[in-house]
């Protein structure tokens, strides 16, 4: 039973507080596991790969360790840590894994409309980068505009506002480190950018936000956008990186349908190609213009709870980091991609996915062969 | 024929029965929310003071909480396909009252909150 209390002028005389008898009201009364399902202050996710990419020899990496901390000073301020080790081993200046501090940020929460944050955060663009746990997404590998387009995880040290508007709305408005234009590649775009909070340089800051409509059951909308200027080791260079995207999420019954189209803008790339082209001898051969969008179906094939919950899904990516070059430079057509990718999502648990897929890669290369790949995944969430 | 009596005496005794329980006490206000990462569907509920309201909580995925700021109202959401929560109250007087996941469920955890609005009840608008 629920005591009534006068605490901030709260007035509720709750009648009970119970989970629901099954009998009384004819519904699924909680199963005694799952009431008892709990996390404390320690909570996290993993990610267990099997990769076969074609004419390659099979992969099984640990790709995820991530653990999740949480404490509360008061109802009103809270920490929140994500610690991240990938690819399971670390070794110094070897590109065998890495320990990456994703979060660490304290929430100052003032009213539901106005939230201040600061600390490691997460940039808040796109369906993947703040939703990224495994059992969320279908596919082994997070979608590849998710990868090249959006390079998520996308962090870096930062400070902002967040809260939940009227009618359905919320959003995020942050100011972060910006990018470092040196590390941008033709195949990946900006993925290599972030400073990662690590002694960033922020004589210039960045800007990002997100708009999210969240009024219609099961449908979510959500429009994102970055800017910044990037050339803190360059300062004769004017590299501003723009990044803008819209998402969408619905789901129906069995039905959950995705999108989301995103596009780079790199200003003054033709300068920084021939600034670090002198420097290390290889242009990087960085597009102005790097675009990619996705759609996926998702049906769900049994639905009567796990261990009876099997999802499939189909996803089409279309991905170019080559997709507008600066003057004098040409596309390199290999990084002009497109991708089928075809799989099925089983649910032991609702926080436990083992996944297999199927990767239908192309380019647009007449010398280069995108490689397809077949993906075995095991994530769990605790 | 006494025992037929008997029975329909008492069948009688216990619909009248139920129908004075069922006036005394008039069944709640169902509302239907959904849990899911990192949102509840819907984040803004209005309900009238005196009125009696039964939330009945589900998930979409993993497990969640259900906490009315500042108060000791608390409940897990079961997981999907692992039931619901109900929770029923019978708000006293008119404010705003922000409910929150208060059960860690992902990297966005801290945005999912919604708020309570608690209105004039339905006699003390009609004067």
């Amino acid at each position: 039973m629920f005591k009534t209390t006068n605490r901030h002028h709260l007035a509720l005389t709750a009648a009970a507080i119970l989970l629901c008898p099954a009998v009384s009201l004819g519904q699924t009364a909680p199963t005694s596991d799952a009431a008892a399902s709990h996390t404390g202050p320690l909570s996290g996710y993993m990610d267990f790969h099997f990769n076969k990419d074609e004419a390659q020899d099979g992969v099984v990496d640990f790709h995820r360790f991530v653990l999740l901390f949480n404490h509360s000073f008061s109802s009103r301020i809270r920490f929140v840590g994500e610690l991240e080790i990938e690819h399971a081993f670390v070794e110094g200046l070897e590109e065998s894994g890495e320990v990456e501090l994703e979060q660490a940020y304290i929430d100052f929460l003032i009213t539901r409309g106005f939230n201040l944050r600061a600390g490691m955060v997460l940039v808040p663009l796109g369906i993947i980068n703040e939703r990224h746990e495994p059992p969320v997404y279908n596919g082994v590998e997070r979608p590849f505009v998710d990868t090249v387009i959006i390079p998520t995880t996308w962090f870096d040290a930062g400070a902002g506002l967040h809260g939940e508007l009227r009618h359905g709305f919320r959003y995020r408005a942050y100011v972060m480190a910006p990018l470092n234009s040196l590390e941008f590649t033709a195949a990946e775009g900006i993925r290599h950018g972030p400073q990662k909070g690590s002694r960033a340089n922020v004589r210039n800051v960045a800007f990002t936000g997100r708009l999210e409509y969240l009024g219609v059951r099961g449908l979510v909308l959500g429009a994102g956008g970055w800017r910044g200027k990037s050339t803190f080791a360059l300062p004769r260079l004017d590299t501003t990186v723009s990044v803008g995207e819209v998402d969408a999420r619905y789901r129906r019954k069995r039905l959950e349908l995705r999108g989301q189209f995103a596009r780079v803008g790199i200003s003054d790339a033709a300068n920084l190609n021939d600034a670090v082209g002198r420097l290390t001898g290889v242009s990087p051969n960085v597009a102005e213009g790097l675009q990619g969008f996705y759609g996926e179906a998702a049906y769900r094939i049994r639905d009567q709870g796990s261990p009876r919950d099997l999802v499939g899904f189909v996803r089409y990516e279309n991905f170019d980091t080559q997709h507008r070059m600066p003057a004098g430079f040409l596309p390199l057509k290999e990084f002009d991609r497109d991708a089928w990718v075809f799989g099925v999502t089983y649910y032991p648990d609702p926080d436990v996915a083992v996944k297999v897929d199927y990767v239908r890669q192309r380019n647009q290369s007449p010398i280069l062969k995108a490689p397809n790949s077949f993906n075995i995944g095991l994530g769990w969430w605790f | 024929m006494r025992l037929r009596l008997l029975a329909a005496t008492m069948a009688g005794v216990g619909i009248v029965g139920a129908g004075v329980l069922a006036r005394q006490q008039p069944a709640p206000r169902v509302i239907h929310i959904t849990a899911e990462r990192f949102s509840f569907t819907p984040s803004e509920i209005a309900v009238r003071a005196g009125e009696e309201v039964e939330l009945r909580i589900e998930s979409e995925d993993t497990a969640h909480g259900f906490h009315l700021v500042d108060t000791e109202v608390s409940a897990v959401v079961p997981k999907r396909g692992k039931g619901e929560v109900s929770v029923r109250f019978k708000p006293e007087g008119p404010g705003r009252y922000v409910f929150e996941c208060n059960r860690m469920c992902g990297a966005g955890h801290d945005f999912m909150r919604g708020v309570l609005i608690v209105t004039e009840p339905v006699d003390a608008e009609s004067r």
